[in-house]
């Protein structure tokens, strides 16, 4: 783009910029007149209520339980639709029609199927884990097909012209090249999956933002904050096991 | 051995790779393909193993039709063809014995080869192959720790235990440098020797060509241009393949 172009490019983004902070009526004085609230409310908090450990484990157990079983059943869900979402893999016909399902699925995001499996099944962890497993398994199928489309050609020709059978090729051209990268996105899938899990809980679908909501619901903040402080070493206990195990897969 | 009749090849857009070639090779020869790039040598040796339909004309390999050929029947043609390719081909990520093994999927019991748990005679075998390369005692090693030169030979090992009754190499030499080109040309030519394989392999040098080829096919523009011993390869044979002074690697020579 060239000069005046730019520059209306510029102001029109400026433009959207304004006219959304309007919208959302952001507002520095209000801003400033909340925070002896947020003081007040973080130093409610203090000390955290250690007598509630012992549900905030139950509750980050079951977190844990939902995002190992999501992931899970999502990430074999996810292999077949990955073939049938790459290009160098599948028909066009069936191409286009997976890529259309999978970003119309991805779209919403795994707290609105929480919802939707609260609905349909009853209160607790089972519709969690129903709606990790959707939404998880369109994500890891796209990323997968990624994968499969960025594939060498040439071990699987090599494979091919020594006289195997497709399932051979499959099994010694192209899962060898794939498998490392499977399960660096499945297990990347896994951490983000405990987040996602930690807040099922707040439509009743089981984990421990049943016990985050009800605490702060019910203005026990020592509680709620001690809750908190069991979920935040459960995500960077699990971050860090997984990043180094996907170290260890490149 | 190999006869081929009549082979066209012709891409969508009407690009012609192969314009009528006729060829007959015989068993135990050792042809060296040579031509300037795009003359179509490797579409040539992926015709005669299937990987290539052409688009008419007919190639019979050991005594059956490739063209034509599908299913069950074209993968046992291939499996008595070993290819070696330009840049190996190897499963980067496997260990050496496991590529080996890839050239015995089609002689092994389907199952045991998904796996895997291949029988101890294709390990031993596969064992055999490596030792023969000179690659003994690397069996474990994840192939990409190898050398350019070693990965080769590898490949070379995968295509052996597939006792093969043909070798085709593309250019199997082109990504590795001069001296270890003639490794793995020696290693083709004993192969040729020792087991009375037919090897066919295109080259882009040509005193690697006269050095080891026994017989001499030249392509120019999807045709053969050239055929004869090494000797037959003049400094006017060689320009009539490559086009006046476009014969590379020191070629036009020896006459």
């Amino acid at each position: 783009m060239r000069g005046p172009a730019r520059w209306v490019g510029w102001v029109a983004l400026l433009a959207v910029f304004f006219w959304s902070a309007w919208a959302t009526e952001v507002s520095a004085t209000r801003m400033v007149e909340g925070l002896p609230f947020m003081l007040d409310f973080v130093r409610r908090m203090f000390p955290p209520d250690l007598s509630v450990i012992g549900n905030a484990l139950r509750g980050a157990v079951q977190t844990l339980q939902i995002a190992v079983v999501g992931t899970g059943v999502a990430a074999v869900l996810a292999l077949p639709i990955a073939f049938a979402a790459a290009r160098n893999a599948a028909p066009p016909w069936l191409f286009y029609g997976a890529r259309l399902l999978l970003n119309a699925f991805r779209a919403i995001d795994t707290l609105v199927y929480a919802l939707f499996f609260v609905a349909a099944v009853g209160l607790g962890p089972f519709p969690g884990v129903l709606a990790v497993i959707v939404y998880t398994a369109t994500v890891l199928a796209k990323l997968y097909s990624e994968a499969i489309e960025a594939i060498d050609p040439g071990p699987v020709e090599a494979v091919t012209a020594a006289g195997a059978t497709p399932l051979q090729v499959l099994r010694w051209g192209v899962l060898p090249q794939l498998m490392p990268q499977f399960l660096s996105f499945t297990l990347y899938r896994f951490e983000t999956n405990i987040r996602a899990a930690a807040i099922l809980g707040f439509v009743g679908a089981g984990g421990i933002g049943f016990y985050i909501q009800t605490y702060l619901r019910g203005f026990e903040y020592p509680a709620a904050s001690a809750v908190l402080l069991v979920l935040v070493v459960l995500v960077m206990l699990v971050d860090f096991a997984s990043s180094r195990l996907r170290a260890r897969l490149v | 051995m190999i006869r081929v009749r009549g082979l066209q090849k012709e891409y969508s857009g009407g690009t012609r790779v192969l314009d009528d070639v006729n060829l007959e090779i015989g068993a135990g020869e050792f042809v060296a393909l040579i031509g300037p790039s795009g003359a179509g040598k490797s579409s040539l040796l992926r015709c005669l193993n299937g990987m290539i339909v052409p688009t008419a004309g007919e190639v019979v390999v050991d005594g059956e039709a490739v063209t034509g050929a599908r299913g069950d029947r074209l993968r046992r043609i291939r499996a008595r063809v070993g290819f070696v390719f330009q840049q190996f081909n190897l499963l980067r990520r496997l260990s050496v014995l496991e590529n080996v093994l890839v050239g015995r999927l089609a002689r092994t019991v389907h199952w045991r080869s998904l796996l895997p748990c291949f029988p101890a005679a294709d390990l031993t075998r596969a064992r055999a192959a490596l030792a023969r390369m000179g690659l003994g005692g690397l069996e474990d090693r994840r192939v990409d720790t190898l050398s350019g030169g070693q990965q080769q030979r590898v490949a070379i090992a995968r295509a052996l235990v597939q006792e093969p009754r043909i070798i085709l190499a593309d250019e199997p030499m082109s990504s590795l440098d001069p001296a270890l080109s003639h490794t793995v040309m020696e290693l083709l030519r004993r192969i040729n020797r020792e087991d009375g394989i037919t090897v066919i392999t295109s080259l882009h040098v040509l005193e690697l060509a006269r050095a080891y080829g026994r017989r001499i096919v030249g392509l120019r523009d999807g045709r053969v241009v050239h055929d004869g011993p090494p000797e037959s390869l003049t400094a006017s044979a060689a320009d009539r393949i490559f086009g006046p002074g476009g014969a590379p690697g020191g070629g036009g020579g020896g006459s």
